[in-house]
Formats: structure tokens, C-alpha cells, sequence
């Protein structure tokens, strides 16, 4: 075991805390219960997609088709909802499912044809972005959903926002999956050593599968609060959603190579980047700047962190000074 | 004539494990030192500080009469240290001249690349030590033996005095070991000074002039082999006599457990293959390598399924159509590669040896931490696994210990049929008698066994009967105790005189 102190999670939650206190002391209304509820809202959706890559990320692949599988289910809700009139709740459900439908396809191209999750994923990326363009024609968004649907993304249950306890569900059932399952302990042998895993008799393809057809299903759900959220169906919705939450999941720890990581580390990894963003916007009035400087501060992060991390681990060894290799 | 390489006292702890404590060592020019100790005795850690990948916590080393200061693998290069390891470090898209420009070349920016020198000078080492490989010709194309030709091409170009080789013969066959013993034994008639690591003791006697034993991180002491004999050194190494006995089977074996008829798997070679195997039985499987040994293996548990014949358990035709389905049968493969294969060496030993039981320990999917590690201690006790605990990373053990968590993952599934692959490669003397040991005791136990083996001395002292593998298929089957030269025979497709 590493001690405590040179564990990752633990430099994450000191930047997290740090973050915290800053914004706090320099920004403007930052820990109000409006801010705060306004940051949960702001990273639900995202959150919940780093969830569901850290098994895929874990297992050594990467998924980089959740932010346009989104997009695609959200279009999917709202023509559900629009054109054939099936109440939200029933399309929401249809939602997941195509989500899971396209974690299937994934899935099936991976396992079945061996092709490069990279790959694999870099085509569904463009493929479910540009099926959800065709479906809506590029312009058509869905709108004017009823009250009791936009609760979901727009109001509180016991003081907190009601997406945020569809978060809690998953995010304990994600982790209970993953560090409390043979499930989990299987994306881990895989992600060191997938012919090991074979040799051991583990299901290497079927984990494989369920971790990819987890990850669409939840973007479905994703896709869902986010139309809730912003109270509009379109084929643009979480662009760009998918490195957002690799980010959060690296950051949080999980080593891309596969093998390493846990879901609280991307759960802080989440928390980080999401607190980060909101407090520059609550420090700078000029809105539009305070977004470029989130993106580059959130770089740095990343790699500050990562860099922070691998120093101090070796710290105690590099007293010897060799260095092999 | 000076030392070419003195180290006095040295010392190194990594944590709590003091893995040299103070060994002494020196290297005259123009003679083949071996260096032997069981897995763990300090060997590696030993070459490291020569290598410059590690500091001494205290003790001096001595390099041309020139004590050494600063430990790095550079400093140790540029004072003529060449070391050339089991599994070749070359880049096996580029061509061997490349390669050996790429050791020997300072590296600057903005320099032209002349190939044609290159290739001269790459053509002129390979000639220097007698090996025939064309120098434009890119290195993946390459066996391992030619690939370990180029390394020592290297060490020569770089001007190396002391040359060390960490068991370059693991993965050769007879005649390229004699290709590589008669260029150790040109380096030494030129005057270079070659630390030699093996397990293989006959290999040993042919070719060294002194042997240090190192055990427990001491040096137990150096000899001039001409003083010794086999069973003195093994003294030496285990501090113990060890009996080159081995265990004897006790009654006779029971029904027949596996039964293999014309079974053929095409994408891998294997054909046309019967054989049966009873419980209680170790059947071992000989041949060259390339018979089609490991491939048969791979049919049975199922990662290359079989295509034609038939496999009965137990009397009952069963197809086992991956490994999880050869299990479910109470069939287990310990296979070859355990680095790669046997162990995810990242992974705790205990989550190893619970891996191909998660159905059985964690019903319904969930975790149950306790039972793992009652497992785990079981058999850390039972096959007597030297670790640090059962949350101890694979990677930390020795090789023996590792081959028995290995062993330990499979015993676990309570197999009916347990396929054993090299159980004893790379394996230091004392585990090595002690797996036979627990070898022997599970075919007791009414195990069925089949055992792969290229260590003709195992094979023959472990087998109650001798299948002999030789173009996929089972040429010869041979009962009671076959001298080596028939089996031998058989694995090369000669009549036995």
C-alpha cells in the first residue's frame, strides 16, 4: 500500500480544497447555495460520462464517441417526444436505449472485429454527431417541454438539484461496480494485461462489451438531463463533452495505459475541473475571456497534477539517486 | 596483469530487504567468471551496481584500477561495461548496422548519416566474432541468437573489457549455443573479462574459469572450477545438499481422466493426436521446440479450439470451445510465460490466485476480501510462497514464487486435469526440486498431469510415461523409465540405436 499522503487522490483533494478557499477569498458570491447548485448543474452531465469512461479507461481502451452519443440521444428524446408523442418519461427511457445501442455498436467493432478502441471510437464520434445532424436536419431543435419534465434538470428535491441525485445513484452503483465486483477486479486485469486475463479464464470480451455499452447507455441518461437542463433538444448538444470527461477521469488519477485508477479520484477529478471553471467566471466579469482561461488553466491543471504526482512518488527512491534505464 | 573489475564490500537495501550485503567480486582480464545464485540471492542487484543502474549504500567498486564515483549506466559505458541481457534491447524495425550505429555513435545533432560506413563497420564486427548476418537486413527479421550476435557486435564496437551476460542461452538451441560459447570464447582469448549468469550448470563447467555463488546477498565464496564438481557447487548455492533425486510415484494410477482421440486443432498444427492420461498419472510431453507442444496445450484449455477429434473427461466427450469452459471441466494450463501469461504481475498474489475462481468465491459478482485472503494464506502455507504478504504485486516475487501462485490460481479451480507448461523455466535449483516436489504430490492426489518440458533430466526423472512431440502431432509414446538418448531420438524422428 502507498502511504496516504503520496496517493493521488490526496493531491487532489488539497487542489480541490485549495481552489475552494481562492475563490472564495477573491471571488464574488462564490460559496452561495445559488453558485453551488449552479456548479453541480454545470458538471452533472459531464460527470456522469467521466463515470462511465473511468471501467472503459481502466479496461486500457478509451471512448471517445459519449459526447456525440449524447448529442445523438438527445436528439433521439426530443423526436421522440416531438414527433411521435410518447410521453418524456417513456422517451427518456428510448433514449438510454439507443445510448446503449450505440455502446453496442462500439462494443461489437472492438471485441468481435479486434480494431483499436481509438479507432473504433474516433469513427462513432463523427458517425452518431453526423446521424444526429441528419435526423434534425442541423437546425431543427425540439422545444417547449412540459414543466414537470424540466424539473429534472431545473429544480431542487430536499435542497438539492434533482439531477444531482440521479448523479448520486449512478456514481455509487458505478463504484460498487467497479471496486466491489469481479466486474471491476476484470477491467483491471485487462487493463495491465489483457492475455493474462485471457489466460485466467476471465471474460475479456464480455467485460469489454458491458463497460462500452455502459458508457452509451449512461450518455443516454446524460443526454437526457442535459435537454432538461438547457430545455432545448438539438444535434449540437455535448460537443466536445467527450474530452471533458477523459480529462476529469485522468486527472482523477486513472492511468490512460489502463489498470490503475478508482471512481472517487474521477469523482474529485470532476469536482476540480468544475469548481475551477466557475470560480474564474465568478472572478472575471468578461465572461467570454474567463472561458479561454478555464481551458487553459484546466490544461495546466492536468498536467500539474499528473507531473505533482510522479515526482512525489519517486521522490523517496530518487534519494539513491540511480535512476534505471 | 591488474583487475579488470574489483568490488569491495558492497552493499545495497531496497526498504527493509537488504538485497547485497557486502559482497566482494573481481574480474581478471581474459577469463569467463560465473556468477551463480538461486533467484533473489543478489545476482541482479549485483550487475546493476556494475551497470551503473544502481548505487552502492557503501562499499567501493573498481573499474581499471580506477575507483568509480558516480553510478550511471553512461559512466559505466564509457569505462568499457557491456552488458547484454536475456531478451535483446534492439530497435526491431531498424537495421542491425543502424542498431550498431545507434550504441556506438555519440549522438549529435545536424550530423550527416553515412550508411555506407555504417554498414562497413556493422559488416566488419559481425565478421570479428563469426556471425553471418547481413547488416541491411532489419533486426525483427532476426532469431534471438543472431539478435544476441548483434548485442555482443555492440559490446566489441564500443570497446568493451568487461562484457556480462545475464543467461544468453534461455531461449537458444544446441547449436546456437555452441555458435555463442565459441564467441565468449574468442572475447576471452582476446583478453576481455566476461561475467556469465546461468542456471544451466553444464553449461557452466564448459565455458568458465571461476564462479562466485552469491546466496542471501553474501558471496558464499570463489573457485576455480576446476576444483569443483556438480554437486558441490549446488552445495554451495543452497547451502544444503541437495538430493538430485526425484520424487518416486506410489501406487499404481487410477481410471483414465483425459482422453484425447485424433484431436486436431488446424490453426495452430496440431493433428491427429491420441493420447490418454490417468488420474494420478504425470504423462510428460517432450520434443523439440516447435513440436507443437504448447499448441496442444492451447487446444485443451481451449484458446485455439479444437477443429477435429475428440477430447473425453472422465470417460464423457466434452467441447471445450475457450478456457472458461476447459475449467468448468477441471481442466487447468499453467502456461509457459509466466510474466506474461501465468501472473498479471501489477495484481496482488492473492487477487491472482482467486482470478479463474470468481464464480465460485464471489457469488453473485460480489467481492469477498476475506475469503480471497484465506486462500491466498492457504496456499502461501501449503506450497510455502515467499512473499511479503498476499497483498504483495506479483512483480515483487522471485520466479519460483511467482511460477507457484501461478500453480496456486489453477489448484484453486480443484482441477481433474492439470497441464503443466516448462514448470521449472528460468527457475533457481532449490524451487526447482520443490515444485517437482508439489508436482508429485498433486499426481498423488489423484491428479491427472501432463507436463511440457524441455529439461530432458526432468522429463525423464518426472514421468511415469513419455509422449514425444515432433510436427504437431505424438510420434512416440514411451513407457517406464526411456534413457534420454531414446527419447531423445524420437524428439529429432531418428530411429533409437
Amino acid at each position: 500500500m502507498k502511504k496516504l499522503w503520496l496517493r493521488h487522490e490526496m493531491i487532489l483533494l488539497v487542489v480541490l480544497v485549495l481552489e475552494i478557499l481562492l475563490f472564495n477569498a477573491i471571488g464574488r458570491r462564490f460559496l452561495t447555495a445559488d453558485n453551488v447548485a449552479n456548479i453541480v448543474r454545470q458538471s452533472v452531465e459531464i460527470g456522469l460520462l467521466a463515470l462511465v469512461m473511468t471501467p472503459v479507461i481502466l479496461t486500457g481502451g478509451i471512448d471517445l464517441s459519449v459526447g456525440s452519443l449524447l448529442g445523438l440521444c438527445a436528439v433521439t428524446f426530443g423526436m421522440l417526444w416531438g414527433e411521435l408523442h410518447w410521453p418524456p418519461w417513456v422517451a427518456a427511457t428510448g433514449a438510454v436505449g439507443v445510448g446503449a445501442m450505440g455502446g453496442c455498436v462500439n462494443a461489437a467493432l472492438i471485441t468481435r472485429l479486434r480494431l483499436p478502441p481509438l479507432i473504433v471510437t474516433l469513427g462513432t464520434f463523427s458517425l452518431f454527431r453526423g446521424l444526429a445532424e441528419a435526423l434534425t436536419s442541423g437546425t431543427k431543435a425540439y422545444t417547449n417541454f412540459p414543466a414537470s419534465f424540466l424539473a429534472l434538470g431545473n429544480s431542487f428535491f430536499l435542497g438539492v438539484p434533482v439531477q444531482a441525485w440521479v448523479f448520486v445513484v449512478v456514481a455509487v452503483a458505478v463504484w460498487l461496480l467497479v471496486h466491489r465486483t469481479t466486474a471491476g477486479r476484470a477491467f483491471r486485469a485487462i487493463g495491465f494485461a489483457p492475455e493474462g486475463a485471457r489466460f485466467a479464464g476471465l471474460p475479456v470480451e464480455r467485460r469489454i462489451a458491458q463497460a462500452y455499452v455502459l458508457a452509451g447507455a449512461v450518455a443516454g441518461l446524460a443526454a437526457v438531463i442535459f435537454v432538461s437542463r438547457v430545455t432545448e433538444a438539438r444535434a449540437n448538444a455535448g460537443i466536445g463533452y467527450e474530452l471533458a470527461a477523459i480529462t476529469a477521469v485522468v486527472l482523477g488519477g486513472t492511468s490512460i495505459f489502463g489498470g490503475v485508477g478508482s471512481v472517487h479520484g474521477t469523482l474529485l477529478g470532476v469536482a476540480a475541473v468544475a469548481v475551477l471553471g466557475n470560480g474564474l467566471s465568478r472572478i472575471l466579469s468578461i465572461t467570454a475571456f474567463s472561458r479561454e482561461l478555464s481551458g487553459i488553466l484546466t490544461g495546466a491543471l492536468l498536467i500539474v497534477a499528473l507531473a505533482a504526482g510522479t515526482l512525489l512518488r519517486r521522490a523517496p527512491g530518487a534519494k539513491g539517486r540511480g535512476r534505471s534505464g | 596483469m591488474p583487475d579488470l573489475l574489483r568490488a569491495t564490500q558492497l552493499t545495497k537495501s531496497f526498504g527493509a530487504v537488504r538485497a547485497l550485503r557486502g559482497v566482494s567480486f573481481d574480474l581478471r582480464a581474459g577469463e569467463v567468471h560465473a556468477l551463480l545464485g538461486e533467484n533473489g540471492a543478489g545476482k541482479s542487484t549485483l550487475i546493476k551496481v556494475i551497470t551503473g543502474a544502481h548505487a552502492p549504500d557503501s562499499g567501493s567498486l573498481e573499474v581499471g584500477g580506477k575507483t568509480v564515483n558516480h553510478f550511471n549506466p553512461r559512466e559505466a559505458h564509457r569505462r568499457g561495461i557491456a552488458c547484454i541481457y536475456q531478451q535483446p534491447a534492439l530497435f526491431p524495425d531498424l537495421s542491425v548496422a543502424e542498431n550498431i550505429a545507434l550504441r556506438l555513435e555519440t549522438p549529435r545533432a545536424w550530423r550527416r548519416v553515412r550508411s555506407a560506413s555504417r554498414i562497413a563497420r556493422a559488416r566488419e564486427l559481425l565478421t570479428r566474432i563469426g556471425a553471418d548476418i547481413e547488416p541491411r537486413r532489419e533486426v525483427r527479421y532476426l532469431s534471438m541468437p543472431e539478435q544476441q550476435l548483434v548485442e555482443i557486435a555492440c559490446a566489441i564496437g564500443s570497446g568493451a573489457r568487461v562484457v556480462i551476460m545475464d543467461e544468453p542461452t534461455a531461449s537458444l538451441t544446441q547449436n546456437e549455443q555452441h555458435l555463442l560459447f565459441a564467441v565468449v570464447r574468442d572475447l576471452r582469448a582476446s583478453g576481455v573479462g566476461v561475467i556469465y549468469i546461468s542456471h544451466r550448470l553444464e553449461e557452466i563447467f564448459a565455458l568458465a574459469d571461476r564462479v562466485t555463488v552469491l546466496r542471501d546477498g553474501e558471496s558464499v565464496g570463489t573457485n576455480a572450477l576446476d576444483s569443483m564438481n556438480e554437486s558441490s557447487l549446488i552445495a554451495m548455492m543452497v547451502g544444503r545438499e541437495v538430493s538430485h533425486t526425484f520424487p518416486t510415484a506410489e501406487g499404481a494410477p487410477g481410471d483414465v481422466a483425459l482422453s484425447l482421440h485424433e484431436l486436431g486443432c488446424s490453426a495452430s498444427g496440431v493433428h491427429g493426436v491420441s493420447l490418454d492420461v490417468r488420474a494420478g498419472e504425470i504423462v510428460g510431453l517432450a520434443g523439440l521446440v516447435g513440436a507443437g507442444r504448447t499448441e496442444l496445450a492451447r487446444v485443451l484449455f481451449g484458446l485455439t479450439p479444437a477443429d477435429r477429434g475428440e477430447i473425453l473427461l472422465n470417460g464423457e466427450r466434452v467441447v471445450v470451445a475457450d478456457p472458461r469452459t476447459a475449467i468448468a471441466h477441471g481442466v487447468a494450463y499453467v502456461p509457459e510465460d509466466r510474466r506474461r501469461h501465468g501472473v498479471i504481475l501489477e495484481m496482488p498474489i492473492a487477487q491472482n490466485m482467486s482470478m479463474a475462481i470468481h464464480g465460485l468465491i464471489f457469488p453473485g459478482g460480489w467481492l469477498r476480501v476475506a475469503a480471497e485472503l484465506r486462500l491466498a494464506d492457504e496456499f502461501i502455507a501449503s506450497l510455502d510462497i515467499k512473499a511479503a504478504g498476499p497483498g504483495a504485486p506479483g512483480a515483487s516475487l522471485s520466479g519460483g514464487n511467482q511460477q507457484k501462485v501461478s500453480v496456486a490460481r489453477w489448484l484453486a479451480t480443484k482441477p481433474r486435469v492439470l497441464i503443466l507448461d516448462e514448470p521449472t523455466q528460468g527457475v533457481d535449483v532449490g524451487a526447482k526440486s520443490e515444485i517437482h516436489r508439489i508436482i508429485r504430490q498433486l499426481a498423488q492426489d489423484g491428479l491427472a498431469v501432463l507436463m511440457i518440458s524441455s529439461d530432458l533430466p526432468e522429463v525423464l526423472g518426472m514421468s511415469d510415461r513419455i509422449a514425444v512431440m515432433r510436427g504437431g502431432t505424438i510420434t512416440t509414446l514411451l513407457d517406464g523409465k526411456p534413457d534420454a538418448h531414446t527419447v531423445m531420438a524420437a524428439a529429432l524422428g531418428k530411429e533409437a540405436a
